[in-house]
């Protein structure tokens, strides 16, 4: 085959890759709210009260402070790190592997020290009002013992990438990709069994309204289960985990201790049943897959110029360029999880039909997290893994005006 | 006097670098994970070697070769973890491949089948011994209590008394291990003079490592010591 028909077929394949992928991101992308939705502008000072307004607002830049050096501080530590770790090669006994997970590991323990002073300046904002009630020797011993299951984590990842480099030399991605991807599978579906859920006591009647919703969409009832957080945080919130059979919907205890109302805790049980509804744990699996083989196809290029992803002398390169890529695509995974979140909104309130425990919901988020209702437009961008206060309660009062409340 | 099959060579230079002993605890949770899965199939394999010694009069050779492979990674696993000795080990338990190692006779012994069929039993004070030995030594190691741990941290350097204590209590449970597990019918000797070869390695070329980094900075060989004085 000439050098010109190899270059053409390249491109063929490339161009059906690329079109595989364009085609795959954009039914993950459509959502069932309604793509001529417009978004009233609401005043959410009305609503939560200037002086609630102005705190939150105070609170989020200063998070947002802290929010921005832990993007930035692990990109310029790690590049850093790509240049000098090398020399950490010499404290190593151990085989081309061993050595690559000990210098992985060493770029993480560096990273969590550099981080420590903007990790406990975060702290001590979020102790100041009242969101978290850990304690700094806490924070930093329970910080520190949590770098062994990193550590764990880092060292499988080693395992698998060089393992496959020295198998496939720099071909491994095409091995890595889908292993990353079964391993991002298991982990969400163990994930309910290792959250140390509780089971839901004296909230009969949310069980019961659980059952009601679920029949209403047409969909399986799922577990509801209690994560006891009440010695770490006041935040409330509430989470859809597992897959199938390990299906389950985690309350905070936080958002059972009586700040919220029934039927807004019934908002709430609606929009996680949404998620399973919409199989929006799957969609996220499906959205890591479309960029895990990119990403991995990158870190191999990049990690070429250091010998390649066989020998350890790549592996602090390949910390940096992977933490990089994602970074780069957090911007775009927010708005994808934006748009989940957007619709099991959506669902709620149909699912619900009580558009006023809604829209009071979330002004009470407001008032219990301090999180700013309309933040810069570079926040959501950023740390946005769900619309604003302001866009959800937007949402409400367009759904209201749909169906005419 | 130095008459023991088990015996443990330590060849450092007292040299520590302050980051990964800070992190040591957590860099050997690999290992830890490691030698537990390990330690599974060597459970299997002692079981089976106890019949195969007990029938035949000696061990079998390959169940001989896997279970001193663990053993010398279980002592190189504990120095790591102990900071008996600098460099994050590897995984395999390969000979002459750390600076503080045991030595174990890689030919089987023929053993005594009285002492085989009653091992389990006979090893049992010196098990004690050697576990109730460990816990000072660990507390004493401990990080942010322990006074090895504070002097390695100030200066760099693991005082050479506190490196001899770990490395005898690791030489002793070596031994205890190698006993239970049929390795040798020898038993375990607590004298620090027996079993114990500072400053000898057990195989004098270092392991070359496969990398175009190592050839750049290969590792400094560890300075060998003056042996005790008697």
């Amino acid at each position: 085959m000439s050098k010109s028909s190899r270059r053409l077929l390249g491109l063929l394949t490339f161009g059906a890759l690329a079109a595989t992928w364009l085609y795959a991101a954009s039914r993950l992308w459509r959502t069932s709210v309604p793509a001529d939705l417009k978004l009233p502008k609401v005043d959410v000072s009305a609503l939560v009260g200037l002086s609630e307004l102005h705190r939150a607002q105070h609170f989020s830049f200063v998070l947002d402070l802290f929010g921005l050096a832990g993007l930035l501080l692990p990109l310029i530590v790690l590049a850093l790190y790509a240049k000098w770790g090398h020399r950490f090669i010499g404290e190593s006994a151990a085989g081309p592997i061993g050595t690559g997970m000990m210098l992985a590991m060493l770029g993480i323990a560096i990273l969590w020290i550099a981080m420590l002073p903007s990790n406990l300046g975060q702290l001590w904002w979020l102790r100041r009002y009242g969101i978290v009630k850990t304690g700094y020797a806490e924070m930093v011993i329970g910080t520190w013992f949590a770098l062994g299951s990193e550590f764990l984590g880092i060292c499988l990842i080693i395992l698998i990438v060089m393992g496959f480099a020295r198998l496939l030399g720099n071909r491994w991605w095409l091995a890595g990709a889908p292993v990353f991807v079964v391993i991002g599978l298991l982990v969400t579906f163990v994930q309910p069994y290792m959250s140390g859920l509780q089971p839901l006591r004296d909230h009969a009647a949310l069980v019961q309204a659980e059952h009601r919703i679920a029949k209403r969409e047409g969909v399986t009832a799922v577990p509801l289960k209690v994560e006891n957080v009440g010695g770490l945080t006041t935040a409330p919130n509430a989470e859809a985990m597992g897959l199938g059979p390990s299906r389950r919907i985690g309350l905070w205890s936080t958002i059972l201790d009586g700040r919220f109302s029934e039927p807004q805790l019934e908002v709430v049980v609606a929009h996680e049943l949404a998620h399973h509804k919409h199989n929006d744990l799957w969609k996220g699996i499906g959205w890591y897959a479309l960029f895990v083989f990119p990403i991995a196809y990158l870190i191999a290029r990049v990690t070429r110029r250091r010998g390649g992803m066989a020998v350890p002398l790549a592996v602090p390169l390949f910390l940096f360029a992977w933490v990089g890529l994602t970074t780069v695509t957090l911007p775009i995974d927010n708005a994808f999880s934006r748009r989940l979140e957007a619709e099991a909104d959506w669902t709620a309130l149909q699912a619900t039909n009580n558009p006023q425990a809604a829209k009071a919901l979330f002004v009470s988020f407001v008032r219990t997290t301090n999180e700013n209702p309309n933040p810069p437009f570079w926040d959501p961008i950023l740390f946005g893994s769900h619309p604003t206060e302001a866009q959800r309660i937007g949402m409400v009062e367009a759904w209201q005006a749909q169906h005419g409340g | 006097m130095n008459e023991h099959p088990i015996t443990l060579h330590v060849m450092d230079d007292l040299r520590r670098s302050r980051l990964t002993v800070f992190f040591r605890p957590l860099l050997s949770v690999p290992h830890f994970l490691w030698l537990a899965l390990w330690g599974v199939v060597v459970g299997i394999v002692v079981f089976l070697n106890w019949f195969v010694t007990l029938f035949v009069g000696r061990p079998a050779k390959p169940f001989q070769s896997f279970i001193a492979a663990y053993l010398r990674y279980a002592i190189t696993v504990g120095a790591y973890f102990l900071y008996i000795a600098n460099p994050f080990p590897g995984f395999t338990g390969e000979p002459g491949s750390y600076p503080v190692e045991l030595e174990l006779p890689i030919e089987p012994e023929k053993q005594s089948r009285w002492k085989t069929f009653f091992r389990i039993v006979l090893v049992y004070p010196a098990l004690i011994i050697a576990e109730l030995s460990i816990y000072p030594v660990l507390l004493l190691f401990f990080p942010l209590i322990g006074f090895a741990w504070w002097a390695t941290m100030i200066t760099g350097r693991i005082p050479r008394g506190f490196r001899d204590l770990g490395a005898n209590a690791l030489r002793y449970l070596g031994q205890v291990y190698a006993y239970y597990y049929l390795i040798t019918d020898t038993y375990p000797c607590s004298s620090p003079y027996v079993g114990m070869a500072l400053g000898s390695p057990v195989v004098t070329a270092p392991a070359a490592m496969e990398t175009p980094a190592a050839a750049e900075e290969p590792t400094a060989p560890e300075a060998p010591e003056a042996p005790p004085k008697a």
